[in-house]
């Protein structure tokens, strides 16, 4: 432990604690732009300079650890005026149109320079002259409004271990883009959005397609149906002033009624059909030696793209079955509109979703067709769908509770838990254990599979066999995990995991790109804790309980695995360049 | 006997009296009979100045040098000194050299490309003494008691570094040669490299011994070829006599080194960028703690010094710390190199010892200036420092004298100014240096820097206001509190010294738009001086912008409002009828 | 080889017994800059032209960057002296007065390698 003194107040804190941390202890807030709660320090800011009391000399409060006996100093008069003068820097060189800006009101530069007052312009603007890039189609680079605070960069290279974002030319004209300053999306961006969801202004966004899905509400042609993915209901509230966590699916199926969707589904119910399927595939393989193991998920687009980047040799490994918003996708085309007897051409489908990358995945192959049209139509993100609810005046914290509406919208506790890492393997290995058994598990939760540790692994005894899983989330942890399969497969020796989850975000869905500003562990946890509650409180927590699951194959869709649900819900992968020429 | 040798070198500079003076040498030594027994010789510069006549007289038992000496004394010297070899006391010149080669002991005395040469001067006998007969902690006691502080500019205890590197514990360690030396007009480190390669290896081998490393690292910038190709020819000749790889001299120390080329960035001289760069990533600074003597290239402890300091070990081990630390001051040990460049006669690398003042540097060993222009400034510290007015001349040079004026000791750089030298220019130009060197990662530098540069620019031009002033002040202080590293924080420098001492050109720039060096162009104004006119029409047939007008009656005449002031006019004229102001 | 002291000593030994005049050449880049290289590629042809026993090397920086290239001759019985602004036509002076006859090439010393 180190005890040393800031502002003159006793702190004691672990050895290492930065500056800047442990002035949270005794309530003293130190501004930066550059340090986010997920990432090591950039010291690129320079606006959380302290002093150590009796020196002339500033640090940095984000990489200098607190030692022993310091006395630390973190505002007076000369420091506030260095940041003010560093926040001005930074404004000289920032565009001001705010009112246009995706940050406009979430901002972290606005809110700093509107804490400081800042009225004029001290300095000369010089504005680099750069274009915008939205060829991702999923979130949108706008160099001009990046401060070079460094964190997409870190993100996307030591988060997500992806490199498609870095840093070119230096000094002044310093800027962040693809290497070799190409489009981003002939980079090996997977459009994870995490840069978006770290970039403290509003130099990455999100594509925003909300003017679509008015102009199909508005359209009397279209029969427009919406889902809802796990890991919305427990952010969405984030925007409206809920306690971080609160379970808002009720809210949000009355919500979406009255922004004009005639039927309101959710993607927890595609989950479940996805556990069947994947299930099915999982059982297929490991007790019946069909297709190789281990099997790995394949819900996450941003894995998916990963993947097919980076590890085209898994691609055998690869579940084939589509996630689940696809699956309601394009059952809502087929299965709903001939049940509703509605023209499935009319039919306009929106996933509201946690997920950049799932802009990109509703049409990522002929596969997200197979409906005859493309299965979803446009996937908005949480955020996006926050806006749309202030657009259209509602006062959502007051909302009754509504139902989702029947055949595609009820949903178990497995379906639920997708939402958060480790969700879909445990949602998978309930019904594995029934299929397998013919009786469900005697205690449902995993905890081993819980939580924020990178890599997650755990062994379950089914019916004498031990099944050996592993789950990894946020994508520089899953390189280990391959490594391990590859060595096992390359020195014939025993596999080390029958079954493997991996998802692109930290915490899993809850973690999004396309969620809520201000990610932190304090807030992935309490998100994913939402979500288990809402498993804990229901009666049926398997998917293979699904009554209107077991109604889809009864009356429609065969058995898993079969020839329909091969055909409609199943996608195959192929490598992809990491670079486009 | 053998032929007596007398030099002679009117030191004062009038050209005239050489002539006489060596006919009357010829006169008198033909009158003694003389004149087969010793030869006269006139030298383009005999390294004392400013002291009349001098004449050195060689070939007898001593040596003899006379200064001031007269027409009078001619027949004297001759008879007395070359005939009898006796020594004339009153004309004796009795000062001590001014430079003391440690550093540069084998500069341009042994061939570098010649290991033997090396070894013939007491080459690798240190390194030997330190693997068979001292251990590492006395090698660093022995170190601490000469009192040798880092070369490379901030003057960083060697001992201290080393001590700190010894002490972490790690299983491997690196030492690292830095030679990317980047201040504009400073080479020393290149001379060092080209002229003496192996006093810098062995330096690094005793460093490695020392701290436990067994593998060095050269860091040099591609930009110095030559010095490349002789380090790499250094490296090899030693590795094939045993100096380097394993058991070296008959120890069971073991040491090797690898070269790395910088690509020449400014910043790379920086060590945690240095590291950065090494290790194949973007060359940018990272916060410190932790320092590379915990944790440094690849994470291991690492000792990074400069090429001069390296150069210093050797003798240091051989001589004995106190031999080393009876020279210098009482905080700053030893000698410095510099390289004297500028309005100085003798441009070149010189070596003194700490404490000398910069007057004996510039006049004594400099020669003075190279025209009949007063000095105005010295600049040490290359784009780091500052600029010394000619008021603080005889301040002896030590790092904390520099350092109270305002400017740095640097890594050697001295550049003499003459009042042809406009400080708001100076200023600009080392200001812009640091600009466009900067890495892009910090605010304060790379936003900064470039604001600094542009109301520094505005200056030039005529276009400051008073407040300029304060908006430079108060971004220096920006800069100095709250970049990253080094270079930003030293980056303003410039500018505040000449703030400092030449308020007052700034002022004129500013208030009375005139640059009284005639150094900045847009504040410049060219007439024609009709008196001296001779209406060649030379200079308005050359005007690129047609701004001459008139004919051979009235005279010729420049609208100021269209001369662009190239001074092509006052280049052209051949009546010096071009007048500028 | 692995040397040992002794290699170092009997080296430093053969290297100091040797009594052999020699020129040598500024070779820095500063030295090259001025004109150096070719400076000692006119020595090496002019020396063994004229076959002169005398030794030509090259050296680094002498320091006195201002007045490259420069040349140091050092001859049996003469004080070493460094000539500056040395030129191919500076080349033959210096072998044809200074080596050949022991006469100094006058205004070209820029400095005096002796013990002051």
């Amino acid at each position: 432990m180190v005890r040393a003194k800031i502002n003159n107040m006793p702190v004691t804190v672990d050895e290492g604690t930065s500056i800047l941390d442990a002035a949270k202890q005794v309530q003293v807030k130190i501004p930066t732009l550059c340090k986010h709660p997920d990432l090591p320090p950039g010291a690129g800011c320079g606006l959380c300079i302290v002093k150590i009391k009796g020196s002339p000399k500033m640090l940095r409060a984000c990489c200098t650890p607190l030692e022993e006996n310091m006395d630390i100093i973190t505002h007076d008069p000369e420091i506030v005026s260095v940041r003010r003068t560093v926040l001005e820097l930074i404004l000289s060189n920032h565009p001001n149109d705010c009112l246009q800006c995706g940050r406009n009101n979430n901002c972290e530069l606005q809110s700093l320079v509107a804490d400081f007052g800042i009225r004029e312009e001290s300095f000369q603007k010089f504005l680099p002259d750069c274009v915008k890039d939205d060829s991702t189609r999923t979130i949108v680079l706008d160099p001009q409004k990046c401060i070079r605070c460094g964190r997409c960069v870190k993100v996307c290279q030591e988060m997500q271990n992806v490199w498609a974002l870095s840093f070119l030319e230096r000094g002044f004209s310093t800027r962040i883009s693809p290497a070799g300053d190409i489009k981003l999306a002939d980079s090996p961006c997977i459009r994870c959005g995490q840069c978006s969801n770290h970039c403290p202004t509003g130099a990455i966004v999100e594509l925003d397609e909300t003017a679509k899905v008015w102009d199909a509400l508005r359209n009397e042609d279209k029969y427009c149906v919406v889902q809802i993915a796990p890991a919305v209901r427990v952010a969405i509230g984030e925007a409206f002033g809920y306690p971080i966590g609160t379970n808002l699916t009720k809210k949000l199926y009355a919500l979406l009624r009255r922004l004009g969707f005639k039927a309101v589904f959710d993607t927890n119910f595609g989950a479940d059909v996805t556990i069947m399927e994947e299930g099915s595939e999982f059982i297929q393989r490991f007790a019946h030696g069909k297709g190789s193991l281990p099997l790995i998920t394949s819900c996450c687009p941003g894995w998916v793209d990963f993947m097919e980047k980076f590890h085209p040799d898994m691609i055998d490994h690869f579940s084939s079955c589509k996630s689940p918003h696809e699956i309601v996708g394009v059952l809502s085309k087929t299965y709903y509109a001939q049940k509703k007897n509605i023209d499935p051409k009319k039919i306009y489908m929106v996933s509201i979703m946690p997920c950049t990358a799932k802009k990109n995945e509703i049409i990522r192959g002929e596969e997200m067709y197979a409906s005859g049209s493309q299965d979803v139509d446009v996937a908005l993100t949480t955020r996006e769908l926050a806006r749309m609810i202030k657009q259209a005046g509602i006062d959502f914290v007051n909302l009754p509770d509504e139902e989702p509406d029947q055949m595609l919208g009820d949903y178990t506790g497995a379906g639920v838990i997708f939402g958060a890492t480790g969700g879909v393997m445990e949602a998978a290995l309930r019904t594995a254990y029934y299929l397998l058994n013919g009786k469900n598990m005697d205690k449902l939760e995993l905890n081993s599979i819980r939580g924020l540790d990178g890599v997650k692994v755990a062994e379950v005894p089914i019916n004498g066999h031990k099944i050996r899983v592993a789950v990894a989330h946020g994508l520089n942890h899953v390189e280990y995990v391959l490594d391990q399969i590859r060595q096992a497969e390359k020195n014939g020796r025993e596999l080390p995991y029958h079954f493997i989850e991996v998802m692109a975000c930290l915490g899993g869905c809850v973690g999004g790109g396309g969620q809520p500003y201000g990610v932190t562990d304090e807030l992935r946890l309490k998100r994913a804790a939402g979500i288990y509650q809402d498993d804990q409180g229901k009666e049926k927590r398997c998917s293979h309980e699904n009554p209107f699951v077991q109604q889809l194959y009864r009356e429609f869709l065969g058995k898993p695995l079969g020839e329909k649900s091969e055909h409609l819900l199943h996608t195959h992968y192929r490598a992809l360049p990491v670079y486009v020429k | 006997m053998e032929q007596k040798l007398i030099f002679i070198k009117d030191t004062d500079n009038s050209q005239d009296r050489i002539n006489d003076f060596y006919a009357f040498f010829l006169n008198a030594l033909k009158e003694n009979k003389l004149d087969q027994a010793a030869q006269v010789v006139r030298v383009a510069d005999i390294g004392i100045y400013d002291k009349g006549l001098v004449v050195k007289i060689s070939g007898g038992a001593n040596e003899i040098i006379y200064a001031f000496v007269q027409e009078a004394n001619i027949n004297d010297i001759v008879c007395r000194s070359v005939k009898e070899d006796k020594i004339i006391p009153e004309l004796l010149f009795k000062d001590s050299p001014k430079q003391l080669r440690i550093v540069l002991r084998n500069c341009g005395q042994i061939d570098p490309e010649n290991i033997d040469e090396y070894i013939a001067c007491d080459g690798y006998q240190a390194l030997e003494k330190v693997v068979n007969q001292l251990t590492p902690e006395q090698v660093i006691e022995e170190l601490k008691k000469s009192g040798l502080r880092g070369r490379g500019g901030a003057g960083f205890p060697t001992w201290l570094k080393w001590n700190l590197t010894r002490q972490a514990k790690d299983i491997q360690k690196y030492v690292i040669c830095n030679a990317d030396e980047g201040d504009p007009g400073a080479y020393m480190d290149r001379g060092v490299l080209e002229g003496d390669p192996h006093s810098v290896i062995e330096g690094l081998a005793i460093a490695g011994y020392a701290i436990g490393a067994n593998k060095g690292y050269f860091y040099v910038r591609a930009e110095y070829p030559l010095a490349v190709e002789r380090v790499e020819k250094a490296i090899k000749q030693a590795y094939d006599r045993g100096l380097l790889g394993k058991n070296i001299l008959g120890s069971d120390f073991n040491f090797d080194i690898d070269i790395r080329l910088g690509a020449g960035a400014f910043v790379c001289g920086e060590e945690t960028a240095l590291i950065a760069s090494i290790e194949g990533r973007r060359g940018t600074p990272r916060p410190r703690p932790p320092y590379p003597s915990i944790k440094g290239l690849w994470d291991r402890p690492t000792a990074i010094n400069n090429v001069e300091t390296l150069a210093n070990i050797a003798v240091i081990i051989l001589k004995g710390a106190s031999w080393y630390s009876a020279i210098g001051t009482e905080k700053s040990k030893g000698t410095k190199v510099f390289a004297l460049t500028g309005k100085v006669k003798n441009s070149g690398l010189v070596e003194v010892p700490m404490g000398i003042t910069l007057r004996e540097i510039v006049f004594d060993i400099g020669g003075g200036m190279i025209s009949d222009k007063e000095i105005k400034a010295v600049q040490t510290g290359g784009p780091s420092g500052g600029v010394i007015p000619k008021e603080f001349l005889d301040t002896p040079v030590d790092y904390e004298n520099l350092q109270k004026l305002g400017s740095i000791m640097g890594s050697g750089g001295m550049i003499v100014m003459d009042e042809s030298d406009c400080m708001v220019d100076i200023a600009k130009f080392y200001l812009g240096f640091c600009v466009d060197e900067s890495c892009g990662k910090c605010v304060p530098c790379r936003i900064g820097g470039y604001q600094m540069l542009s109301v520094l620019g505005a200056i030039s031009e005529g276009q400051g206001k008073l407040e300029d002033l304060d908006k430079l002040q108060r971004i220096a202080l920006a800069m100095q509190k709250a970049s990253l590293c080094a270079l930003g924080q030293t980056a303003p420098n410039p500018v505040v010294s000449t703030l400092k001492y030449f308020a007052q050109e700034y002022h004129d720039h500013i208030v009375n738009k005139k640059c009284r060096s005639h150094k900045c162009k847009h504040l410049l104004n060219y007439s024609i001086n009709q008196d001296k006119c001779k209406r060649c029409k030379v200079c308005a047939i050359n005007c690129p912008v047609k701004a001459i007008t008139g004919d051979k009656e009235k005279g010729f005449f420049i609208d100021p409002k269209i001369c662009v002031r190239c001074g092509k006019c006052f280049d052209v004229c051949k009546f010096n009828a071009i007048a500028k102001e | 080889m692995a040397y040992t002291k002794k290699d170092l000593e009997k080296i430093k030994n053969s290297l100091a017994s040797q009594k052999k005049d020699w020129i040598k050449v500024g070779m820095s880049t500063c030295g090259i800059a001025a004109g150096s290289d070719k400076v000692y590629q006119a020595f090496i042809e002019e020396v063994k032209k004229r076959k002169l026993d005398i030794q030509v090397k090259q050296c680094g920086c002498q320091g006195m960057c201002y007045a490259e290239p420069c040349v140091e001759v050092h001859l049996q019985g003469l004080p070493d002296v460094i000539y500056g602004h040395v030129d191919k036509e500076g080349v033959i002076k210096i072998l044809d007065k200074h080596v050949l006859n022991k006469v100094m090439v006058k205004d070209s010393i820029y400095d005096l390698r002796t013990k002051r």
